[in-house]
């Protein structure tokens, strides 16, 4: 059942629906005979493929993959400021490396801001944007377009933008809630500031990516929704499955591939946070307690240039990202064969 | 009777709470934005004193009046080109078998999980040393290849979507492949460029990292940079922070609802048909 390809559109705004592995099988997607594929219709040269994806090619190795390497070979050089200018660079083998795994700031601050950070944020959008969707699919279609306009809203405030509106809602001095409680008597303006403690720091940078992010989960899940079928759902129904067993037991299973893409992709930009912890008070170094792993690469390598160190830094969370698409990727693959 | 009706009500509280939650951040920008008394400690949902004050000074003092064309010029030269190499690209990968197809594919999806930060660092001592700080066209460069993965990607489906049969009409009346690309491909797959072309004006209109790591000259400041200098050791104006937000932010949202149709319609075709 959960082959059926219309539980696709869900997946679909992932744009991950293809495998790289289609290709390969017996049949191309869309089960065009491979053999007029192979030949190129006869008419176009071989090289006609190449000259079209030239440009592209050129500018994705000049752009990404060759800055990846070049981040590689930077985290095992000592690279400053003096490097910068003479154009000149030592090596140091593991040197940025040891120093970064053996810094307690690495274990009790960084990777826990980052990857407690991402996993509670994953699980809080993910229930976000399904409590959405299961609202979304109950309301009549006037309640639905108005709502679908709503998240969309959401969805379309830029990461800068919505960051400054968060925190300018928490402002020690100014801020709207701090100023709705003080005026209540819940806190002193005088002396509270929500942003110098990790906690209430990390709750309201949580606060900032679920808003951003239950949008996307809501409209996939909710189009993965209208493809399961009614009549799967009535049955169940008057076998005597209330409305938590119906969702539990027949339209989980069934969107479990949606599920799956909707959270990993999830994880993957939770991990990546950087804007919206940067630009947040203390974010962009001056609080040490509240470094991420984005944002401690950044600030060691643009602001101290510590290049190579930055760059270590920032092959560790490369290499936690590879391994978290790995497991993306293998999702595909098996959907691709259910 | 008594069921539906509380489901009703139930049904009801959501739509308000969700409708609050989407909405509220986006009320409290405004609002500011149009309170002339934003920064007088005066805090309310709505304004306190209707007024333009705020933008007029982020437009004329807060020079972004530079700011909206450099981001404009930006946005769009990374929409121009990263819409032509990627419908070139997305030809090449869905009508053509040739080795290293799988290869590429894997790769256009690889690197689209790949930090920000990590470009970051060789990307700012590349363009530090072929002088491109402060250059637009160095930004717009980078944008072009964040852009161009998920455009590809996208743009594949729509094109597979056409069937060969039209294809090979136009090769039997005599057409060469230029021309078959011209009066048959490119115009079905126009919907789909206007998806992967929103999003990459999105990307690059958002984008701060770069922005604020290649940009330190004023002139040249992208709108997402911008916006820091309201933020001073003397504290910050939010007046101007929400008025410059507002800016920033009303042209996407606009974009956004106004092509949330076309947009699912067309990710979901863009993936959905191989």
């Amino acid at each position: 059942m959960t082959t059926s390809p219309d539980v696709q559109p869900g997946v679909a705004v992932t744009e991950s629906r293809q495998t790289p592995a289609a290709p390969s099988g017996p049949a191309a997607p869309g089960g065009r005979p491979s053999r007029r594929d192979r030949a190129g219709n006869g008419l176009t040269p071989g090289w006609l493929p190449w000259l079209l994806q030239a440009p592209a090619l050129v500018v994705l190795f000049g752009l990404l993959v060759y800055p990846l390497v070049r981040v590689a070979v930077l985290s095992f050089q000592d690279f400053g400021l003096r490097e910068l200018v003479t154009g000149e660079s030592s090596w140091v083998g593991l040197d940025n490396f040891t120093e970064v795994l053996t810094d307690p700031l690495l274990w009790k601050v960084a990777l826990p801001n980052t990857a407690v950070f991402a996993a509670v944020n994953v699980f809080l959008t993910v229930a976000v944007g399904t409590a959405v969707a299961l609202l979304l699919a109950k309301l009549g279609p006037w309640a639905r377009g108005i709502l679908t306009s709503a998240i969309m809203v959401a969805w379309a405030m830029p990461a800068v933008t919505g960051t400054y509106v968060w925190v300018y809602l928490f402002d020690a001095r100014d801020g709207f809630v701090m100023q709705t409680l003080g005026s209540l008597g819940l806190v002193d303006p005088e002396t509270t500031n929500w942003f110098t403690e990790r906690l209430p720091f990390f709750a309201i940078a949580t606060a900032n990516v679920v808003h951003h992010g239950f949008p996307f989960v809501a409209v996939t899940i909710l189009a993965g929704l209208m493809t399961v079928p009614k009549e799967m759902l009535e049955a169940a129904a008057l076998d005597g499955a209330g409305a938590w067993r119906r969702f539990r037991y027949v339209t989980m299973p069934l969107l479990k591939p949606v599920f799956a893409v909707v959270t990993i992709l999830s994880t993957i930009w939770d991990f990546k946070v950087f804007t919206q912890i940067y630009l947040m008070p203390g974010g962009s170094g001056t609080n040490r307690e509240v470094l991420n792993l984005g944002t401690w690469s950044y600030i060691t390598a643009i602001s101290q240039n510590r290049y190579g160190l930055g760059a270590a830094i920032a092959v560790l969370l490369t290499l936690l990202l590879l391994v978290i698409t790995a497991v993306y990727l293998r999702t595909l693959f098996k959907q691709e064969e259910l | 009777m008594t069921r539906t009706a509380s489901s009703r009500f139930w049904l009801a509280i959501g739509f308000l709470v969700v409708l609050g939650f989407s909405l509220g951040p986006v009320l409290i920008m405004l609002s500011t934005a149009f309170d002339g008394r934003a920064n007088d400690g005066s805090r309310g949902l709505l304004p306190t004193e209707w007024s333009l004050e705020n933008f007029a000074f982020v437009l004329d003092e807060g020079g972004f009046v530079t700011y909206l064309r450099n981001s404009l010029v930006v946005a769009l030269a990374t929409v121009v080109i990263s819409s032509a190499l990627a419908l070139l690209a997305s030809v090449a990968v869905s009508r053509f078998r040739f080795r290293f197809r799988t290869s590429v594919l894997i790769m256009v999806l690889v690197v689209q999980m790949v930090p920000l930060e990590a470009l970051v660092i060789p990307l700012f001592i590349q363009a530090k040393t072929l002088g491109m700080l402060n250059h637009l066209f160095g930004l717009v460069v980078v944008y072009v290849a964040f852009s161009l993965p998920f455009a590809i990607w996208t743009l594949r489906g729509f094109v597979s979507a056409i069937p060969r049969e039209l294809e090979e009409a136009a090769y039997v009346d005599g057409a060469s492949w230029p021309r078959m690309f011209w009066s048959i491909l490119f115009p079905l797959v126009a919907p789909g460029l206007v998806a992967t072309s929103v999003f990459s004006f999105i990307t690059a209109w958002n984008e701060f990292v770069f922005a604020i790591t290649f940009l330190n000259d004023q002139d040249s400041y992208t709108v997402a940079a911008g916006l820091r200098q309201f933020f001073t050791q003397y504290g910050t104006d939010w007046g101007a922070v929400m008025a410059g937000s507002t800016l920033i932010t009303l042209p996407v949202m606009i974009f956004f609802v106004i092509v949330q149709k076309r947009l699912s319609d067309g990710l979901v075709a863009g993936a959905v048909k191989g």
